[in-house]
C-alpha cells in the first residue's frame, strides 16, 4: 500500500513549508514511538514496518497529538481548580459565613460619637459650631434616607492680598488636582476683583489640608450640598434644589419653607423597596416594548399613601440641572391621559350605587352605537347582548356607553365630581395637574357615552388610582397624599363615596376581569389579583392614532381585604413577537403588574395565602353571566329582552351573596364633600 | 485482531444500528439526569407547577435529545467538511441580529426563527470551534509555533467576539473568546504567547471600560461593591447571597425555599436557578448538582482524549470548555464572584433556544465519540 498520499499534492501548502524538511530526517530513527501509542504489539508491528514508511507530515501530525494530549489533561486540571475554588466559594456561602437578610424595617440607630480628632468630628463640630441649620433631611416610611443635605466648602480668594500668584496657583493644584493652574494664576493675579471663586464644593479633607497650606487670601465658604443617594429612584417625586439649595421641583419645592424651617426629617410615604421594584419592572417592560414613557403607582388603599410613584424616563435627582423637559415631566400626576377602559369601573359602579342598574342586567352590545359623526364600537367584540360582568371582563365599549347613557349626564357629573375626577389632586405636589373635562354647562350625550369607556376626559394616573382605591376600598376616597401617615395614632379621614355593598359587587367584578377577563396576566397565586386594564388610543391636533396606545392595567389586591392598588402604564409601546403585535394594557402592562405584586406583596408584609385560596376565591367568584347566579333572588330577566333600564325605572336594591365582614378600619363617617377634595 | 482488519470491519460495518451502539448511553443518562435536576427547579420555580417552565423546557429538552442523537450519527468527517460553512453561517446571522433583531432587555441578541427566538451568538460558539478544529486538523507542532499560521485562526476568533460585543453581550464575547482560546491552545499554542495574550489583556481593560454601556460598568462597579446600590444593580447579587446563606447545610427543602418563592430572588427561572436550587438544597444538594455538571465535562474531556484524530480532539476539547464556561460563569455570578451576566445554566435553566443548542454541542461531541477511531482522508494512522 502506498504511504505517500498525505505528501502528496492535495496538500499544496506543507510542501512549501521548509521547515519540514528536517522532520523527515529526523523520522526513521523513533518509528516505534507511534506504533507503541496506538496499542499494538511491537511483535505485530515489527513484520509490518518494512512495508511502511512514516513520512514526515505523518510524524509532524502524531507529535502534535501527543502534544494535545498533554494540552487536554492540563486543560482538565484547569476546569478541575476553577471548580473546586466554585466548590468551595459555595461551602462559604451557605455555610461558613451566610449573608443574613437585613432586618424587614430598617431601624435608626444614633451614630456613635467619632473619635476625638478625627476628621469626621471635625467636620461635626464645623456643622454644630459655624454653621447654619441645614436643610431637613428627606427619609421614606422606614426611615431610609432619600435627601440628605452635606456640609460642603467652597474656597474662594481675594487677589488683592495675593502676593504670588503663581505660587498659589502651583500650591493648591497640588491638592486640587482638577485645577486649571494656569487659568487660576491669571484669575488670582487679577486687581479688578476683590473675590475670586477657586473651586467649590470641595471635600472636608481637602478644605483641611487648604487650610494647612496657610496662604493668605484664601479662604472659605460653608455652604451645604443636597445628595439623593439613591439617584433616579423616585426624582421626580423629590424634585430637586438648585445651587443656592432652594427647591425647584417635587417634594422639595412643595415643603421648601418646612425643609428649611423645622429640622426634623421629612418622612414621606414612600418605601423606596417598592420604589425600587416598581421602577425595575417598569423599565423592563418600557425596554421589551419599546414605549416612549412609563408610570407606575403604588397606593395603600386604606390610607391613601402613595408607596410608590414612577415617572420613566427620569432623571438623576442630583443633577436636576440637566435633566431635560421629558425626564422631569412626573407623568403620574402632571400627566393627563385619557383612561380609556379603567374607566369603566368608575361607570359600573355608579350605576350600581345609584340603583340604576342591577348587577344581572344585560346591554345590547351587537351592534356599534351610531351618534352624530362618532361610531363606538368594541375591540374583539362579542356582537350580542352583555351582561355586566361580562361587559368588564371583556372590556365592551358599546356595553359601557349604554350603561353611562343609563346613568345620565347629571348623576355622571355628580359621580365624577364627589370622586374628584374634576378636580386638581391634593396631592403635596406642585406638579399635580388639572383634569381636562368638558365644561359642565356643555357636557353633550356624546360625552356622556365616551367617558362611560374613559374616552373624552383625561385624567392623570394618580386620579385613577385614588378613584379605583375608593371602589376597593369599601367606598371611603382619600385624598391621596405623599407624606407618611401614623394611622395608627389617627385613622385618616375620608369620604364616603359609595355603598360598602356597591364596592362588595365591584372587587368581584374586578376579580373577574383578572380570572376571565383581559387581566389573566396579572394574576399571582395568593394575592386574589383584581383589576381592569385600559388601552386608549393617543389623541393627537388630528384626532386618534390608531397605532399609538396609552395601556395602562389598573389593579389592587388583595381582592377579599384590598390593602394595595398598582398601577402600571405605557405610554406607546410596540407589541413584539410575544405578544402576537398586541400593545394593549391586557398584553404590555397587566404581566408587569403581576410582577410588582409577585415581588412588593412579601415586602410590605403580605404573604401568599396559598392555604386557603380555594375558600377565599369562592368567596370572590362571580359568574360572567347568571346560569346560576350565587344568592341572586327575584326573577332574572332572560337574555335579550332586557330592556334599557330607564332613569326613572328604580328596580330593586340588588340582592348581594354575603361577603366576609371586612375591617375597614379608616372608613369615614358619612360626609359628602362640599368641594370633591382640597 | 490486526489493526487492519479492525479498521476494515469498521468500515464495512459501521452502520446505523452498530453506530447506535457505540453512542456513549451513559453519557446520555448524565445528560437526562441534568435535565431532570433542571425540571425539579422550573417546577419549583413556577411555585410548585409544571405550567409555564417545567412542561415545555422538558419537551424542548426532548427535541433536543433528538436532534443530539441525529447528529451523533453523522459522519465526523462530514462534520469536519462544513465546518467553515457552519462559521460564515453564524457571522451572518449575527450580522443579521445586529441589523434587524428583535431588541431584549436594552440588547439586540435574538432572532426570530420558525416560532422561536433564537440567539445567533450561541450558533456561533459552536461553529467557531468547529471551525478552529478544522483549521487546525493537520497542523503540525513547528507549525503551531509559526505565528503567521495562528493568525488567520485569531481573526476568525475575534470577528464574532466583536459581533457580539456590539449587540452587546459582554458575557457571550468573553465565553466566545475564551473557548477559541482554549482550542488554539489545544492544538499546541505556545504558553508564553498565552502569558502575553493576558499581558495584553491587562493592559487594554482599563480603555475597554471606557467604552462599555453604563449598564456593563454598572454590573461592574456593583460587583466590586454590591451593598452600593441596594435597591438597583446589586440587589440581585444581594438577594442571591442571602438565598445562599438561607440554604445552609441541608436546605428549607424542596419548594420551600422562601427567598426564592417569595420572589425576593430575580429572575429565578433562568440566571439564579442555581441560587434557588442552593437555598431549597442547600450545600449538600447543590454540591451534588456540581458534582453532575463535573462529571460531563470529564465526560467530554475523556471522550476526546480517547478520539484518534486532531479534529475530534480539538472539538471535543472545545464543546467541553464552552459547556464549562456556562457553568462557571453563572454559578461564580449568581455567588457574586463575578459580575452579572445574563449566563444561563445549561440544560437547568429555562430557555428554548440554549438548550436546543447546548445540545447540538452534545451532538456533535458524540459524533466524535462513535467516531472516534476513523481517519481523515489523508491521514495515516497505521500502516
Amino acid at each position: 500500500m502506498s504511504t505517500r498520499r498525505t505528501g502528496g499534492p492535495d496538500e499544496p501548502p506543507r510542501d512549501g513549508e521548509p521547515a519540514d524538511r528536517p522532520a523527515e530526517d529526523r523520522a526513521p530513527p523513533s518509528p516505534s514511538s507511534p506504533a507503541r501509542r496506538f496499542g499494538a504489539p511491537p511483535s505485530a508491528s515489527i513484520p509490518r514496518m518494512e512495508h511502511v514508511r512514516l513520512t514526515a507530515p505523518d510524524l509532524a501530525r502524531r507529535a502534535a497529538m501527543e502534544k494535545t494530549r498533554g494540552r487536554l489533561v492540563v486543560a482538565a486540571a484547569g476546569f478541575a481548580l476553577l471548580f473546586t475554588a466554585v466548590a468551595l466559594k459555595l461551602a462559604d456561602a451557605t455555610v461558613i459565613d451566610p449573608l443574613r437578610p437585613p432586618p424587614v424595617v430598617a431601624m435608626r440607630r444614633p451614630d456613635p460619637p467619632p473619635p476625638p480628632g478625627s476628621l469626621t468630628s471635625l467636620v461635626a463640630a464645623n456643622v454644630d459650631l459655624g454653621r447654619p441649620a441645614s436643610r431637613a433631611t428627606i427619609e421614606d416610611r422606614n426611615g431610609q434616607i432619600l435627601a440628605i443635605s452635606l456640609p460642603t466648602a467652597s474656597v474662594f480668594a481675594n487677589p488683592h492680598e495675593i502676593f504670588d500668584p503663581a505660587g498659589a496657583a502651583r500650591a493648591l493644584k497640588s491638592v486640587l488636582p482638577d485645577l486649571d493652574e494656569a487659568l487660576t494664576t491669571k484669575r488670582l493675579a487679577d486687581q479688578s476683583h476683590q473675590f475670586v471663586y477657586i473651586a467649590r464644593q470641595i471635600t472636608p479633607r481637602q478644605e483641611l489640608r487648604i487650610n494647612a497650606l496657610g496662604i493668605p487670601g484664601v479662604d472659605f465658604e460653608h455652604t451645604e450640598r443636597r445628595r439623593y443617594p439613591l439617584g433616579r429612584t423616585a426624582a421626580q417625586v423629590l424634585g430637586g434644589v438648585d445651587v443656592d439649595g432652594h427647591g425647584v421641583a417635587g417634594v422639595e419645592r412643595f415643603f421648601d419653607a418646612r425643609l428649611r424651617r423645622d429640622p426634623q426629617p421629612l418622612r414621606l410615604a414612600l418605601d423606596v423597596r417598592v420604589q425600587a421594584v416598581v421602577r425595575d419592572e417598569l423599565s423592563r417592560a418600557m425596554d421589551e416594548f419599546q414605549a416612549i414613557g412609563a408610570c407606575g403607582i403604588v397606593m395603600d388603599v386604606r390610607t391613601g399613601e402613595v408607596i410608590a410613584m414612577v415617572s420613566l424616563p427620569d432623571y438623576d435627582a442630583n443633577d436636576v440641572g440637566h435633566a431635560s423637559p421629558d425626564e422631569r415631566f412626573n407623568r403620574a400626576v402632571t400627566g393627563m391621559y385619557e383612561p380609556g377602559s379603567t374607566f369603566k369601573l368608575q361607570t359600573a359602579s355608579m350605576a350600581l350605587n345609584d340603583n340604576v342598574v342591577h348587577i344581572w342586567n344585560g346591554f345590547d352590545a351587537s351592534s356599534p352605537i351610531h351618534i352624530g359623526r362618532f361610531t363606538i364600537t368594541d375591540f374583539e367584540g362579542k356582537h350580542r347582548w352583555l351582561y355586566l360582568p361580562e361587559i368588564l371582563a371583556y372590556s365592551s365599549n358599546i356595553g359601557a356607553a349604554k350603561m353611562a347613557e343609563a346613568v345620565g349626564a347629571h348623576r355622571q357629573q355628580a359621580w365624577l365630581y364627589r370622586m374628584g375626577m374634576l378636580s386638581r389632586l391634593g396631592i403635596e405636589l406642585p406638579e399635580a395637574g388639572m383634569p381636562l373635562v368638558p365644561p359642565l354647562s356643555n357636557w353633550k350625550e356624546i360625552a356622556t357615552l365616551t367617558i362611560g369607556f374613559g374616552h373624552g376626559i383625561a385624567v392623570s394616573p394618580l386620579h385613577i388610582v385614588t378613584g379605583t382605591a375608593a371602589v376597593a376600598n369599601g367606598g371611603t376616597l382619600f385624598r391621596p397624599t405623599i407624606l407618611a401617615q401614623d394611622s395608627e395614632a389617627a385613622p385618616r379621614q375620608g369620604f364616603r363615596v359609595m355603598r360598602p355593598d356597591t364596592s362588595d359587587i365591584m372587587r368581584k367584578l374586578m376579580r373577574l376581569v383578572v380570572t376571565d377577563g383581559y387581566g389573566k396576566p396579572a394574576d399571582v397565586p395568593g394575592y386574589f389579583v383584581g383589576g381592569k386594564t385600559g388601552t386608549a388610543e393617543k389623541a393627537s391636533k388630528h384626532g386618534y392614532h390608531k397605532h399609538a396606545n396609552v395601556s395602562a392595567f389598573m389593579s389592587a389586591f388583595p381582592m377579599n381585604a384590598p390593602h394595595y392598588a398598582v398601577y402600571m402604564m405605557l405610554d406607546d409601546p410596540k407589541g413584539n413577537a410575544a405578544t402576537h403585535g398586541y400593545s394593549t394594557g391586557g398584553w404590555v402592562s397587566a404581566p408587569a403588574a403581576g410582577r410588582v405584586i409577585a415581588r412588593i406583596g412579601p415586602m410590605l408584609g403580605l404573604l401568599p395565602q396559598l392555604d386557603n385560596a380555594a375558600e377565599i376565591q369562592a368567596s370572590l367568584a362571580i359568574p360572567l353571566e347568571p346560569g346560576v347566579p350565587p344568592g341572586a333572588t327575584g326573577s332574572l330577566p332572560p337574555r335579550g329582552l332586557v330592556p334599557l333600564v330607564t332613569r326613572a325605572a328604580n328596580p330593586p336594591p340588588p340582592v348581594v351573596p354575603a361577603f366576609p365582614p371586612h375591617d375597614y378600619r379608616h372608613q369615614a363617617s358619612l360626609v359628602t364633600p362640599a368641594i370633591a377634595l382640597h | 485482531m490486526s489493526l487492519l482488519e479492525r479498521r476494515l470491519i469498521r468500515e464495512t460495518r459501521f452502520e446505523f444500528a452498530a453506530k447506535l451502539w457505540q453512542i456513549s448511553w451513559i453519557y446520555v443518562l448524565l445528560l437526562c439526569a441534568l435535565a431532570g435536576v433542571g425540571y425539579l427547579a422550573l417546577y419549583s420555580a413556577a411555585g410548585g407547577s409544571v405550567q409555564p417552565y417545567a412542561g415545555r423546557q422538558m419537551m424542548r429538552f426532548a427535541l433536543g435529545l433528538a436532534v443530539m442523537l441525529g447528529i451523533a450519527l453523522i459522519d465526523i468527517r462530514v462534520i469536519a467538511r462544513f465546518s467553515w460553512l457552519a462559521y460564515g453561517a453564524g457571522v451572518v446571522l449575527l450580522a443579521l441580529v445586529l441589523r434587524m433583531g428583535h431588541v431584549g432587555k436594552g440588547a439586540e441578541r435574538w432572532i426570530n426563527i420558525a416560532g422561536m427566538q433564537w440567539q445567533p451568538s450561541e450558533f456561533m460558539k459552536l461553529a467557531l470551534v468547529l471551525a478552529l478544529a478544522a483549521w487546525f486538523h493537520k497542523a503540525s507542532w513547528e507549525r503551531m509555533g509559526n505565528v503567521l499560521f495562528l493568525i488567520p485562526p485569531a481573526l476568525a476568533v475575534l470577528l464574532p467576539v466583536a459581533l457580539i460585543l456590539k449587540e452587546p453581550n459582554l458575557g457571550t464575547a468573553v465565553i466566545t473568546g475564551t473557548v477559541g482560546l482554549a482550542v488554539f491552545l489545544g492544538a499546541g499554542m505556545r504558553w508564553w504567547k498565552l502569558a502575553l495574550l493576558v499581558a495584553l489583556v491587562a493592559l487594554a481593560a482599563p480603555i475597554a471600560y471606557h467604552h462599555l454601556h453604563d449598564y456593563q460598568r454598572a454590573r461592574i462597579t456593583t460587583f466590586f461593591n454590591p451593598e452600593s446600590d441596594p435597591l438597583g444593580a446589586g440587589y440581585n447579587i444581594i438577594q442571591s447571597k442571602i438565598a445562599l446563606g438561607s440554604g445552609g447545610l441541608w436546605g428549607q427543602g424542596y419548594l420551600h425555599g422562601t427567598q426564592g418563592h417569595l420572589n425576593f430572588l430575580p429572575e429565578k427561572q433562568t440566571d439564579f436557578i442555581f441560587t434557588m436550587l442552593a437555598e431549597e438544597f442547600g450545600l449538600v444538594g447543590s454540591l451534588a448538582v456540581l458534582g453532575l455538571l463535573a462529571l460531563i465535562i470529564t465526560g467530554g474531556m475523556l471522550i476526546g482524549l480517547r478520539c484518534r484524530h486532531q479534529y475530534g480532539r480539538l472539538v471535543a476539547l472545545g464543546i467541553s470548555a464552552n459547556f464549562f464556561m456556562y457553568v462557571f460563569v453563572n454559578i461564580a455570578m449568581v455567588m457574586g464572584v463575578i459580575p452579572v451576566g445574563g449566563v444561563p445554566l445549561p440544560l437547568v435553566s429555562y430557555g428554548g433556544s440554549a438548550m436546543v443548542m447546548v445540545m447540538m454541542g452534545f451532538g456533535v461531541l458524540m459524533s466524535v465519540h462513535v467516531h472516534r477511531d476513523v481517519e481523515f482522508a489523508g491521514d495515516r494512522d497505521e500502516g
